[in-house]
């Protein structure tokens, strides 16, 4: 079989929408939104299916790793703020919008989220979450929240990706071209980043002043190219969480910091490759900090 | 430089200082590489000159930052310059100022400044370059950096009193990397730009240095 022709096919295969969640993502409904289009609702919530495998990027930090992933679905988008709103009421976005993704969370605030979308769609929650006391796993010092949070690893509902899931999808799965950025070695063709997400294009070296004042911002969720899955923005626009402790290992049980991945608009580009390891608190927030949801197959 | 965080943010960036701005730096001498930036408040003049020499007016500023450095920092370089004019009124720092990443540290050696006299959590002294300078750190939380918001600690060394302006002077920066080491005060592996720089914060003022 050609190589165009087994990829449509695969692709075909990989994108598998659950049907039910497009449903109840695009039945409800908010106060606080705007009129959308079908487009629109249609881009909340969708999950796509990822076959499972080995690592085929040569750009993984887990090629060569016998690491096998089984199957698992992943969101085709980054979570929105009206996916946002319609589960937790409040949106903590600093830069609005409802078909924006929603930032200024927190990892802490991530799981929550998961579990109160699971609650609201039937699913089991996947997480536990005990507030009583503070995580002895968790050494960060400026981390003040330290949940203990267990994982329910049967359970249907909603979660965050692993790392290792993270960037298997984001490097295309089976169907990998061994891109440097999600979907492209071009950095603007597939990402929102800090050179692209202000109102002029931007050049030299990553000044903090220079984008501040460019007025760089999240995008629409969608706008770019998708990778080899038809998974989009998984470079740039905003960071996302995972579920991994930071640490010299791919696989910590402890740690100060938790991983995020493919890097936003305010970061250096070099973090919206899909190697590059983000870290930042659990309990840090900013607004180029959210995620997109997995669900176990 | 605090960036127009929601109400969340806002309680917890308290720790604002003048971090990141307009700065010039090479990959090997100080002379050729130029930005010009100001957070919109007040007037900033900035001229890019020859031969590592940068002069600024401001007047009734927001935050700004101006400088000229290097691409790639240095903990053994030794920075050289002559600030033939140093005239604050209010807030502002004249001060070796950069970054590394892994670990993500803004680090400052400040010479002189305006009203204010920066300071943070005392970690000891260090003698350098004919003067004693107080070693502070402080911690920047969910703030912007290279890395994307991230939260990152600042090693300062002020000088106990203000250097004297007008002639060839010398910061031996290994003097201060080698005591932020006594002190358990570890700079990243990966460096990033480092300047001589001139920082005003709600102030006005006129500096005109060369960086060698």
């Amino acid at each position: 079989m050609g190589d165009i022709a087994m990829r449509r096919l695969s692709v075909c295969a990989a994108i598998v929408v659950l049907a039910a969640i497009v449903s109840a993502c695009s039945q409800a409904s908010s106060a606080n939104t705007s009129p959308k289009s079908d487009t629109d609702q249609a881009k909340a919530g969708q999950l796509v299916l990822v076959k499972g495998g080995t690592f085929k990027s040569t750009k993984s930090n887990f090629y060569g790793n016998s690491i096998t992933l089984p199957d698992f679905y992943i969101g085709q988008y980054e979570v929105t703020q009206r996916e946002w709103i319609e589960v937790m009421g409040t949106n903590p976005s600093q830069f609005k919008g409802n078909d924006r993704p929603v930032e200024m969370v927190s990892w802490y605030d991530a799981v929550e989220y998961c579990n109160k979308r699971s609650m609201k769609e039937g699913l089991t929650p996947y997480y536990t979450v005990d507030k009583s006391k503070q995580d002895p796993d968790n050494k960060s010092e400026y981390d003040t929240v330290k949940w203990i949070v267990t994982i329910n690893a049967d359970a249907n509902g909603y979660r965050l990706p692993t790392e290792a899931e993270w960037e298997y999808a984001a490097s295309g799965g089976q169907l990998s071209h061994s891109y440097t950025y999600s979907g492209s070695n071009a950095p603007d063709e597939v990402s929102w980043n800090w050179r692209n997400a202000g109102k002029k294009y931007l050049s030299g070296d990553w000044n903090w002043p220079i984008i501040e004042s460019n007025l760089n911002t999240t995008k629409n969720i969608g706008g770019k190219k998708p990778n080899e899955l038809g998974l989009y923005d998984m470079s740039g626009n905003i960071r996302e969480w995972s579920w991994n402790w930071y640490g010299d290992g791919l696989d910590n049980s402890s740690g100060a910091l938790r991983v995020v991945k493919g890097g936003g608009w305010l970061g250096d580009v070099v973090s919206n490759e899909v190697s590059y390891r983000g870290k930042f608190e659990a309990s840090g927030f900013g607004p180029d900090q959210g995620f997109r949801v997995c669900r176990n197959v | 430089m605090m960036m127009k965080w929601s109400k969340k943010a806002v309680m917890t960036v308290l720790a604002a200082t003048m971090s990141m701005g307009m700065f010039a730096a090479t990959s090997s001498a100080a002379t050729d590489y130029w930005q010009n930036w100001t957070d919109g408040g007040g007037t900033v003049n900035a001229t890019n000159g020859s031969g590592g020499n940068y002069s600024v007016n401001w007047k009734n500023t927001g935050n700004f930052v101006v400088g000229k450095g290097w691409n790639t920092g240095s903990p053994n370089r030794t920075i050289n310059y002559n600030a033939g004019v140093w005239a604050p009124s209010g807030n502002g720092y004249l001060t070796l100022y950069g970054w590394t990443r892994n670990s993500l540290i803004e680090y400052y050696v400040v010479d002189s400044w305006g009203t204010y006299r920066p300071t943070g959590s005392y970690k000891g002294t260090v003698s350098s370059d004919g003067g004693t300078y107080d070693i502070y750190t402080t911690t920047r939380t969910n703030a912007p950096s290279i890395d994307g918001t991230a939260t990152f600690t600042q090693f300062w060394s002020v000088r106990q009193s203000k250097r004297p302006t007008g002639s060839n002077v010398s910061i031996t920066f290994s003097n201060h990397v080698n005591a932020w080491k006594s002190k358990g005060m570890n700079l990243g592996s990966n460096w990033s730009y480092q300047v001589l720089a001139t920082e005003g914060y709600q102030s006005s003022g006129s500096s005109n240095v060369t960086v060698w």
